[in-house]
């Protein structure tokens, strides 16, 4: 199929009028060819952004025609007339300038609106102005929208929060909506808050992009003459528009707390706390747990605070702390077992609990105990301890992880990156390869003899030159004693021996008739080594050497003639 | 010759010597609280060429504590890469992205148990399987009154090498679709390669992502938390080898 048309571009706008609250489809069309997306230059007033790239085949009269679309949604934020462009589309084949108008109009509810920003903005605050780490601080967000704009009331942030540092994802909720007035205009006003709070000190950003979808009636939309394939229903009256929201930059300068007066007891808590401590069971026997439970309550980093520290003693034997879920997210509870290891043990110590007071900005230092216990002496006490341990922790307890595991202790063997493994070497590739080698030829060892011993031609067959060299060097010897009669018989013995295994014959079917009918293409000279031979091994006389040699070695080259012989 | 020989001995130890108390200084420091001297040292070790998964960890935690998220999440990664089961890695690497606000890179079941090997692992579990399957055949050849049964056990080690086989596939595949970091603030992965196309999410500082394809113009593919977009290379660095 030939193509209809050749190779194009074309930039459209659709439509090319639109009010403040609307948007418009760019295309940009490679017609039998392809292009990639053009990066539009930045134009103030609209925002142009990238849908992605589509395509299209056309058959007409068996003709095909192709098209490569790439979309585009250009968004205004103020009123006025735009030229898009020119920008170069480069294609196979060429390139072509491109440009395009739009203009865009105050919306018809709201004859006053220059930018989309005089509509509808945002506007964020904090209930603290310099928090501490791990302190809450409250982060309110304003949403003002100008009365007669329809929104759907569902709100979105969509990033403008600071990337790192902060403690889990901010989950904003909405608390209300009122109406205010602002510069003499009615603005629809919601409230959404939420609680922050940071994992390290440092300036803090808060930017948020509040998405928002705005309802256009369809009406105005039609009187524009735009069909929008993005938003809105086909049949409804009205449609909504995702619209985000200016908003203010608000910095919040989180502290960290200060190394400066830090008790050793301090264990990361920050806000304002009260601390109980409860010790049971009171009376024991020497090797039995004694619990303690400790209960931080208040506000603040409560999931930060690890657990109080009781001082080890060579009385107790102290097992590590676990948390125990409370189901309240303003206490945390800690369990600790301890086991005195003798009678001489009369209280459990003094329990401290260190945090940073936020609202004096000092730290703060409450102290438990000590609590009087009575412990008895009993024989075997170890035994006991094993026993008893596991029953004081109750179920629901999780094991502490509120930092990261210490440092690993020093390798044995320092390794370089230079350092190949010990595979990757070129020795130990060859190495590697032996064992296969190895199979193989075990294999085909046995394979040989396996076939050798299932196939008695073959094996005779392979046996023949063998056998025949045998006799050749007895007559070879006799040819050097000048031994005749000795030296036909052993070339008798290596022709009928090399033939009987060469044509699998059995000893008494070696004759000259036999061998000479399964190899015809040597009959001849086989036939005369035959008589030859046969009359010199009975005949009267001596043979003289020179008679020899030659009879020898035309035997020689007759079998290593018939050994190339295809039967 | 022979004095020359007992120096050069006497010589060899030095640069373990050397790198012994640049470890020891290093956790000196990270012990005292000085972690810019400690992450310091770490990475003198590492530019040095030291390759420990040790010494990979312990760098990480100097970062982290440091406050250099994003170069500690790339070294927990690295450490990993060396040693996938080891605990504590795992747990810190955890917690420094769970720090980052990035998610956890969480494959499926299959992908888990690929990777629960290292590469080298993956290779010794090949090699011993090619080993033990070589002997087995040997044995077969000779011990015919048992040679059914001697092949029927050879499936053991063909499994074994395909499954390694399989282990080393998956940790190649991170050279054609590396692992990068995010390296810079306000990541945004855009729907297209171009720098107006719509942005499609954000990406914290400190999140490992995959990459999964590449444009000439500088932009890089990657997937984040199973959503594909298209990033500035500027905006990663490269974690996996």
């Amino acid at each position: 199929m030939a193509s209809a048309f050749s190779a194009d571009v074309k930039m459209s706008i659709q439509p090319q009028l639109i009010s403040l609250l609307d948007r418009a489809v760019l295309k940009v069309e490679f017609i039998d060819t392809t292009g990639a997306a053009i990066d539009f230059p930045e134009i103030d007033g609209l925002k142009i952004q990238y849908q992605g790239p589509s395509t299209e085949t056309r058959i007409i009269n068996l003709k095909s025609t192709r098209k490569v679309v790439h979309s585009y949604v250009v968004t205004p934020s103020k009123v006025g007339d735009f030229t898009i462009g020119p920008v170069t589309a480069k294609y196979k084949g060429g390139e072509k300038v491109l440009s395009g108008q739009l203009r865009v109009i105050k919306p018809e509810d709201d004859k006053d609106a220059q930018e989309i920003s005089e509509l509808m903005f945002s506007r964020i605050t904090t209930d603290r102005e310099a928090p501490h780490i791990y302190e809450p601080f409250g982060l309110t967000l304003k949403v003002y929208i100008r009365d007669g704009v329809q929104i759907d009331g569902n709100f979105g942030i969509r990033g403008g929060m600071p990337e790192s540092g902060m403690d889990g994802e901010l989950q904003w909720q909405v608390t209300n909506r009122k109406r205010q007035e602002m510069n003499g205009s009615i603005f629809n006003v919601y409230t959404l808050v939420t609680t922050a709070k940071t994992l390290t000190a440092g300036t803090f950003t808060f930017q948020p992009q509040v998405q928002m979808n705005i309802i256009v009636p369809r009406q105005n939309r039609r009187s524009y003459g735009f069909d929008d394939p993005f938003f809105g229903d086909f049949f409804g009256r009205q449609e909504t528009r995702p619209f985000v929201l200016d908003c203010n930059k608000l910095d919040v300068e989180v502290r960290p707390v200060p190394m400066k007066g830090r008790p050793d007891s301090y264990t990361g808590g920050v806000g304002i706390f009260d601390f109980d401590v409860q010790v049971g069971p009171k009376k024991v026997k020497a090797g039995e747990p004694i619990t303690v439970r400790m209960r931080i309550a208040g506000k603040g980093n409560i999931e930060k605070i690890t657990p109080p520290l009781i001082e080890n003693s060579h009385e107790f034997k102290l097992y590590d702390a676990r948390t125990v879920a409370t189901g309240n997210s303003d206490e945390v509870l800690f369990e600790q077992v301890l086991i005195p290891k003798s009678d001489s043990v009369t209280n459990v110590p003094e329990i401290t609990f260190s945090y940073f007071n936020t609202k004096t900005t000092d730290f703060r230092t409450i102290k438990q105990g000590p609590f009087p216990v009575t412990v008895e002496d009993v024989p075997q006490q170890g035994a006991q301890v094993i026993a008893t341990v596991p029953s004081t922790i109750q179920q629901g307890t999780t094991v502490l992880g509120r930092d990261i595991v210490y440092l690993k202790p020093m390798p044995r063997i320092w390794k370089t990156a230079a350092d190949s493994a010990w595979y990757s070497k070129r020795l130990s590739r060859l190495l590697l390869g032996l064992p296969a080698l190895f199979l193989l030829l075990i294999s085909g060892i046995a394979a040989r003899r396996n076939t050798l011993a299932n196939n008695t031609a073959l094996a005779r067959r392979q046996k023949a030159p063998k056998a025949a060299r045998k006799h050749i060097q007895r007559a070879e010897h006799a040819l050097r004693e000048k031994d005749s009669l000795a030296f036909h018989a052993a070339l008798w013995d290596a022709l009928t021996e090399y033939f009987g295994h060469r044509l699998n014959l059995p000893p008494g079917e070696v004759t000259q008739q036999a061998v000479c009918s399964r190899i015809p293409q040597e009959a001849e000279t086989i036939g005369t080594l035959f008589e030859t031979i046969e009359q010199q091994r009975y005949g009267f006389g001596e043979s003289r050497n020179d008679e020899m040699k030659p009879l020898l070695k035309q035997l020689t080259a007759t079998m290593r003639t018939c050994e190339k012989v295809k039967l | 010759m022979r004095l020359l020989s007992l120096i050069l001995i006497a010589l060899l130890p030095l640069p373990s010597l050397a790198f012994e108390d640049n470890f020891l200084n290093a956790q000196t420091a990270y012990d005292s609280g000085r972690y810019a001297e400690a992450t310091l040292l770490y990475e003198n070790m590492v530019s040095n060429g030291i390759s420990n998964t040790e010494v990979y960890y312990n760098l990480a935690n100097a970062c982290f504590k440091d406050g250099d998220l994003p170069t500690a999440i790339q070294y927990y990664r690295i450490a990993w890469y060396n040693a996938p089961r080891d605990p504590d890695i795992r747990a810190n690497l955890h917690f420094a992205l769970n720090a980052a606000g990035a998610i956890d890179p969480a494959p499926g079941f299959i992908d888990r148990a690929l990777f629960s090997l290292s590469v080298s692992e993956w290779i010794m579990v090949a090699i011993g399987s090619y080993l033990v399957l070589m002997l087995l055949l040997m044995l077969a050849l000779f011990m015919k009154s048992t040679r059914r049964s001697i092949l029927k056990l050879c499936l053991i080690p063909m499994a074994a090498t395909l499954l390694a086989g399989a282990g080393w596939r998956q940790w190649y595949q991170l050279k054609s679709n590396p692992e990068w970091i995010v390296v810079k603030t306000e990541a945004t992965a855009l729907f297209g390669p171009i720098d107006n196309s719509t942005a499609h999410y954000k990406l914290p500082l400190g999140a490992l992502v995959r990459q999964t394809g590449t444009d000439p113009k500088g932009w890089i593919e990657v997937e984040y938390d199973g959503k594909t977009g298209w990033l500035r290379r500027a905006y990663l660095e490269r974690v996996s080898p």
